[in-house]
């Protein structure tokens, strides 16, 4: 047992279930840091790889990149991109096999945390998805089941924004506003947690 | 604004559309996205070269597609980068199983996504790899080179890309000329008057009516100084000035020289221009080959002007002057 495009599929298909919502809520926090369309390009994405999810193929790898291409279908955001860019890094790793043992889940995340941090230059620390993303990646280290896997990544999330909430932002355009993003949400990480938590 | 358009939402598919109707034995308009634009009859049995970038620069890049030049380009809304879609499309259209070579511009979003289409490319077992122009001095001091921008120069990789492809040399030896190319441009410009984007509507920046900006980029990021109007041959000398000290030219060194129009200033000024730059090399005992004049990398209707020099040696030589057909090449 192990994680499939089955799953991928699933999850694909739940969070575009929410994904009209979140996009609402995305976007009003993103107008206040950042260019106000990052619940466009979830929308848009989420739509798009909802249309292709019957079609994935069961090789893992190949799945992830059909997904990568859809999600970047959506040109605008940089969180699309950052998003096809970490499909892609798993696409890599997971090219060719058809099941993923649930306990390899921790390792992918670190090669997207790596791809996402050499492309788009951001680093551990500086308030953006990477974090949330680390500490979903040490939480869900030596686990081996869904269940604890996803109960211990939306903890991870919801911790992560938390956390982050009282620091400033250091890139992108929300670096601009500096301290006044103190005690505001960043909005790529609040994405994570509803993804998850849609899950 | 003033501009010949329908609705902006449309301006560029529009103008892709004319491309390929006005020049349809050398444009076609192809890819699930209607965003990637690639040579009518395809050449087969060699390497082939692509590129992609922003809109509203032509001829650079998209109106480069053509025997001698660009197998195909993929094409983004104006002043952005496409997504990595048309980029793969270009990629593994292009492809004869010789490999393909990227000619790109060096913008976070060009890279980023030409980085994705070449690592998708390569899950389908094409082999692409990327040449990064980065000509424009006035965007970094030259020990932070790799933060610069392409601009101009763009224009003569792509030629050299282009004939070594056409030559059929490998890809390892197409790269090489590509980088070898890309490495000895270096280009400065200067803006007079402000380009509007089409779903903007409005000027990119203001500039007084008597001020020039030298240094600025070709979507109007800001340059290294805004003086005074000040006569041609005075800002020949200081443009060249910032142009020529890092390719360390000795007496009998062979270069190339473009003096682009970055879209609404006059034929006859940039001639002027090419006069003071021309009158430049010569002092300095450097040898001229085949200059090029005219509007070859734009910026929509920004007026203003820019010199790109490229260093030359034989195979560099042989490569510019080799035969390319397209409408808008002229070597």
């Amino acid at each position: 047992m192990g994680l499939t495009s089955n799953h991928l599929r699933h999850a694909i298909r739940a969070i575009q279930k929410d994904v009209d919502a979140m996009g609402d809520l995305l976007n009003e926090l993103d107008a206040k840091l950042g260019d106000g369309d990052l619940g466009v390009t979830m929308v848009n994405g989420f739509n798009n790889m909802a249309a292709i999810a019957d079609d994935l193929p069961d090789d893992f790898g190949r799945a992830c990149m059909e997904a990568a291409k859809a999600m970047t279908k959506v040109s605008g955001s940089s969180f699309g991109t950052l998003m096809g860019i970490s499909l892609m890094a798993v696409a890599k790793q997971t090219k060719g096999e058809d099941t993923i043992p649930w306990s390899r889940l921790s390792d992918l995340i670190g090669t997207a945390i790596d791809a996402m941090m050499e492309r788009g230059g951001a680093s551990l620390g500086d308030k953006t998805i990477l974090d949330s993303l680390e500490a979903i990646r040490r939480a869900c280290t030596e686990l081996d089941r869904p269940d604890t896997v996803l109960s211990a990544s939306v903890e991870a999330a919801t911790d992560a924004l938390y956390s982050f909430r009282d620091k400033p932002n250091r890139i992108g355009r929300a670096r601009i506003f500096g301290d006044k993003t103190i005690g505001m949400d960043d909005p790529g990480m609040v994405a994570i947690q509803k993804m998850l938590q849609a899950l | 604004m003033k501009k010949l358009m329908n609705e902006a939402v449309n301006y560029v598919d529009e103008v892709l559309d004319g491309l390929q109707l006005a020049h349809p034995d050398v444009f076609k308009v192809d890819g699930e996205t209607g965003r990637m634009l690639r040579k009518t009859t395809p050449s087969t049995g060699r390497v082939a070269v692509v590129s992609g970038g922003g809109f509203g620069h032509l001829p650079i890049f998209a109106g480069y597609v053509g025997d001698g030049l660009l197998d195909a380009c993929a094409v983004g809304d104006v002043f952005a980068s496409p997504d990595m879609n048309p980029m793969l499309e270009a990629i593994t259209h292009a492809d004869d199983g010789n490999g393909v070579v990227c000619v790109v511009g060096n913008y976070g979003g060009d890279k980023m996504n030409f980085a994705m289409a070449c690592e998708m490319a390569e899950m389908e077992d094409i082999t692409a790899q990327q040449v990064i122009v980065s000509d424009d001095v006035a965007s970094a001091s030259a020990d932070k080179a790799e933060k610069r921008r392409g601009v101009a120069g763009l224009v003569y990789v792509v030629k050299i890309a282009g004939a070594a492809a056409a030559e059929g040399r490998d890809l390892a030896a197409v790269v090489a000329a590509t980088q070898k190319a890309a490495d000895s441009c270096r280009s400065i410009g200067v803006a007079l008057g402000s380009c509007v984007v089409p779903q903007a509507g409005k000027p990119t920046f203001e500039i007084a009516d008597d001020e020039m900006e030298i240094g600025m980029g070709i979507h109007g990021e800001p340059g290294v100084s805004r003086t005074k109007l000040m006569p041609a041959d005075a800002l020949v000398a200081e443009l060249m000035d910032h142009v020529l000290p890092e390719l360390e030219l000795k007496t009998g060194d062979k270069v190339s020289m473009l003096v682009n129009g970055l879209g609404a200033t006059p034929n006859e000024e940039l001639y002027i221009l090419f006069r003071a730059a021309q009158s430049i090399l010569k002092g300095k005992g450097i040898d001229l080959v085949q200059p090029l004049v005219g509007n070859y990398a734009t910026s929509m209707e920004m007026a203003g002007a820019s010199i790109t020099v490229m260093k030359l040696d034989d195979d560099l030589q042989k490569l510019l002057a080799a035969p390319a057909t397209n409408p808008f090449w002229k070597g």
